[in-house]
């Protein structure tokens, strides 16, 4: 049992605890509370909260993706598979980068690590727009035509200062003795990695990637330079449909967005953790 | 009421309809409102005229907001329906976040046809990244008002005023605001909103300002002095016009300005809900500003289809459509209008630019343009 | 025997990841050379003109209004963050782990804009709140809480919280229980054990959250222009408008490159200080 962190009986500091972490509740998600109750609004136009509830702006949102027709404007449907893809694509390389570089890191010499995780934590630091323009500025001058690359690329440098730093926690709860007892029974010392600190990172592995998956498919600012006629991706599709209209529709969808990713995260979190689950 | 007007549209028409209800929920008032017009134009061309651009393909990038959907609408899909041609649409940005992308792009342009704001045509035509198109290749030109036809040094081919006054809320102003005087009164402290400095309405209300303290509306010092007594009564700059309805239909916002009715073409339609009013009848004028089509130098498709594209912008029913849809200001004289559309007051026609319409020198705008925005960016923050 | 790595096995170890961040460093590097172009649209010649252009009473206070927003932001979020992480790495139960982790995580999915309409239908001047207090006659005027620094406050707060969370939660996991036993058998009461004890292991976690959150709010943009109804000119706004439309790129670099070193200095300042504790707490 974890002692003194969230006692069971009555305390000051039991009830600060547990009325801060409600705030903390609160604040991530009435913005999604309001918007999901409006979203099932009857009209479209009544104030909150919606006085009737009706299922017709999410038969809206099925006949957008399944009634799509074929001519003009960027369909939803493109648009959500290339997100799909693009962040699949992310998670998949900046987690197989960083998971040989937290080992480094977390081995090596503590003054290197220091540079180098700060190193790793530019991306984060830079203003989005401004990098936005230099990475299309780029691309153009160099003539590139990399289709899906223009948007992971960038959406790789931006997702691993949050996947490095889940790496390295999880090196930092594993002690070297583990890895040396492997060593001794005779694995080589890749073999001990391997076998011995990828599955006891794992839990970190999958924060990395659940943190990638969802920054990489919800991206906006950085995409909005990045993207092509051609090659869009679903926030991109929602930001125009958000300036023009904020109707129960638009809410629907989003609803509908946040289920996906929740659906990407279960399912993230089932295929690579198994029983031994992240959360 | 509009039944009566109504032809019966042809299954296939019908269909369309349909389908555009599903795109947009405000379609289905905006269909009624312009029934007769929109079967008409989707009835015809299928029935009648051969696809004479079968297999080609334009790229058209167009404004995010409801305009830019009613382009879709209206312009794209028809054009593709008569003459078969598949429009590619890519309906993200301003003006000005659409010439920062095409300048970054340079000579790679993604677009054949690009819509935007006057100042951007003259901006980008400056780089020499736009082609000048062939006016022989436009014959709908000739019904256009001969004051709207080119701009940008003919780089730019006009196809509708936007236009900008007052935004209002009817439980308010039982009448129509008839100043923007209005915006200094100390009841509506707290319920007023600017445009955002970044926008061309920005530039239009410290003209406005100017005009109102008894200049010509060029004298910006004093404007600025006096937009600034606005400060702390401005709830919030417009940057998002679905932001404002949501904000006038709780009863937040009494007015403001200078702002396009454009965006509220729904909403105006019913005050009873939204709580909104527009109005161009001030004492200082309202703005107009032509908006472009234009063309790259290096556009991908082909010259005819792009010609043909933007000849359809100009087309004297679209021209109408687009004036019901989208409240803007049709440019062709010969625009076909339903009479509530004619009637409309948030709808200028071109014979209504008189005295009032303020239609600002692009020389002028370019050249205050930067040192404007800035200064309202630092006097309203 | 230790594990030593050798240098060319931690350099292949690195490469992978510098090779992937090398187009990032690429955009770096022609970020800092656009700051110092002769010309505003165009790299063109050495100047230091863009930098001077800053220097103005204006840009200080967007500086000034920047560094205490996400300050601010940053220590409201982390008192958030700490008992959320307890409550996380707390509960028993695997669903309601889940729940709560993907409630923590929903500020990351929800489109900015929409979630701005969430607020505004909430807290607005006609909002829940404000119709509610004022039917009850608490207040006579609307309480404005959005649209000035206390609505970016709210927002900044509430984007940066799923960053702080998550790394606070494997700095938990990692606390050794002995501790934490050995403080509350001696009797000493929660609030002494939670500050003596706890805060203390945990304080190089915490540090690097806070770093994180920090840099994550100085840089915002879309919050100050939704929920500040962009009267709140922080430097993420100004960098936007001068991308478009005032289109004084080298100007916006140079911005985002006083932003950077600001930014970077604090988290140096920040590492600087986990070492300088976490030594005297191994002391």
């Amino acid at each position: 049992m974890r002692v003194g962190l969230l006692p069971s009986e009555n305390s000051s500091y039991r009830i600060i605890i547990w009325f801060l972490a409600i705030v903390g509740i609160l604040v991530s998600s009435l913005p999604v509370i309001v918007v999901t109750l409006m979203s099932f609004s009857a009209s479209s136009n009544t104030g909150f909260p919606p006085s009737e509830f009706s299922l017709r702006w999410y038969s809206e949102v099925i006949a957008m993706f399944t009634q799509e027709d074929a001519s003009s404007a960027q369909s939803v449907v493109d648009s959500t598979v290339t997100s799909l893809l693009v962040a699949v694509l992310v998670m998949a390389i900046s987690t197989l980068v960083c998971i040989p570089l937290a080992y480094a890191l977390a081995r090596g010499e503590r003054r290197i690590r220091e540079g180098m995780e700060l190193l790793f934590t530019l991306p984060l630091v830079f203003p989005l727009v401004i990098l936005g323009i230099a990475f299309l500025l780029i691309a153009e001058s160099l003539r590139l035509e990399i289709g899906i690359w223009r948007i992971v690329i960038p959406h790789v440098a931006l997702v691993i200062p949050f996947v490095l730093r889940n790496c390295i926690g999880a090196m930092q709860g594993i002690s070297v003795e583990t890895e040396e007892a492997a060593i001794s029974l005779g694995a080589s010392p890749l073999r001990a990695i391997w076998d011995v600190v990828i599955p006891l990172m794992r839990a970190g592995i999958l924060a990395g990637l659940i943190f990638a998956l969802i920054i990489s498919f919800n991206e906006f600012t950085i995409t909005f330079f990045m993207y092509t006629i051609d090659v869009s991706t679903l926030p991109i599709w929602m930001y125009s449909r958000t300036v023009s209209s904020l109707d129960p529709s638009t809410l629907a969808l989003s609803v509908f967005i946040i289920f996906a990713d929740v659906v990407l995260i279960v399912l993230v979190d089932k295929l690579i953790a198994g029983r031994a689950n992240l959360f | 009421m509009m039944a009566g007007i109504m032809i019966r549209p042809t299954k296939e028409a019908a269909a369309n309809m349909e389908k555009h209800t599903m795109d947009n929920t405000f379609s289905r008032r905006r269909l009624l409102a312009t029934g007769a017009g929109m079967a008409a134009t989707l009835a015809m061309p299928s029935i009648v005229r051969a696809q004479p651009l079968a297999g080609k393909e334009i790229r058209l990038l167009t404004w995010s907001d409801n305009t830019g959907l009613a382009i879709l609408d209206h312009i794209a899909k028809p054009f593709e329906e008569k003459t078969g041609a598949r429009v590619i649409a890519d309906r993200t940005g301003s003006t000005s976040e659409m010439v920062a992308k095409l300048r970054a792009a340079g000579d790679r342009a993604q677009y054949d046809v690009i819509t935007l704001a006057g100042v951007g045509a003259v901006e980008l035509a400056g780089d020499g990244l736009l082609a000048k198109p062939d006016l022989n290749m436009l014959p709908n030109l000739k019904d256009v008002d001969p004051r709207f036809r080119t701009g940008a040094d003919g780089h730019g081919i006009g196809y509708l005023l936007w236009t900008g006054g007052l935004i209002y809320n009817t439980k308010t102003f039982k009448e129509p605001p008839t100043s923007y005087a209005q915006m200094w009164d100390e009841a509506h402290k707290n319920r007023l909103f600017l445009p955002p400095a970044t926008w061309t309405d920005a530039l239009d209300t410290i003209f406005a300002t100017g005009k109102l303290i008894g200049g010509d509306g060029t004298n910006s010092a004093e404007a600025l002095a006096k937009l600034a007594e606005l400060r702390n009564s401005i709830l919030t700059f417009g940057e998002n016009p679905a932001q404002l309805s949501e904000l006038f239909r709780s009863d937040a916002l009494d007015i403001g300005g200078v702002y396009a009715p454009a965006f509220y073409a729904a909403e105006l339609n019913d005050p009873a809900n939204s709580n909104m009013g527009a109005t161009y009848d001030v004492d200082e004028g309202f703005f107009a500003d032509l908006m472009y089509t234009i063309t790259p130098k290096s556009k991908p498709g082909d010259d005819e289809t792009v010609h043909a594209f933007i000849d359809y912008t100009l087309d004297a029913e679209v021209q109408g459509i687009m004036a019901e849809a989208v409240l803007n200001g049709p440019v062709n004289q010969k625009a076909v209008m339903s009479e509530a559309a004619k009637a409309s007051p948030f709808i200028i026609k071109p014979e209504q630019m008189g005295e009032k319409a303020i239609v600002h020198d692009k020389s002028f705008i370019a050249e205050v343009r930067e040192d404007w925005i800035t200064q309202y960016t630092q006097t309203l923050s | 025997m230790s594990i030593s790595l050798s240098r060319r096995r931690a350099l292949a170890f690195s490469l992978p990841a510098i090779i992937a961040i090398l187009p990032f460093l690429g955009a770096c590097f022609y970020i800092f050379r656009f700051s110092i172009s002769a010309e505003k649209g165009v790299i063109d010649g050495y100047s230091i003109q863009p930098y001077i252009d800053l220097m103005t009473p204006f840009f200080g206070r967007s500086v000034w209004v920047t560094l205490k927003l996400a300050f601010v932001a940053t220590i409201c979020a982390m008192m958030l963050a700490v008992p959320l992480a307890f409550l996380l790495t707390s509960l028993k139960s695997p669903f309601a782990r889940r729940c709560l982790t993907v409630t923590i995580l929903l500020p990351l999915i929800l489109n900015l804009l929409v979630q701005a309409y969430g607020w505004i239908l909430l807290l607005g001047p006609s909002g829940v709140l404000n119709s509610t207090l004022r039917g009850l006659g608490i207040i006579e005027r609307p309480i404005f809480l959005l649209f000035n620094e206390a609505g970016v406050l709210l927002g900044l707060i509430q984007t940066s919280l799923p960053l702080a969370v998550f790394p606070i939660v494997s700095s938990v996991r990692g606390l050794s229980q002995e501790h934490l036993e050995a403080a509350s058998s001696l009797g000493a009461s929660h609030w002494r054990t939670f500050f003596d004890v706890t805060v203390p292991l945990l304080r190089p976690g915490l540090v690097g959250a806070a770093s994180i959150v920090f840099a994550f709010n100085a840089s915002a943009f879309a919050i100050p222009l939704l929920l500040g109804g962009r009267r709140v000119q922080m430097m993420g706004v100004a960098i936007r408008d001068m991308i478009s439309p005032l289109f004084n790129w080298s100007g916006a670099a140079a911005a985002g490159m006083i932003l950077i070193t600001l930014t970077l200095i604090v988290l140096v300042f920040s590492a600087w200080l986990v070492r300088v504790t976490s030594e005297k707490v191994r002391n």
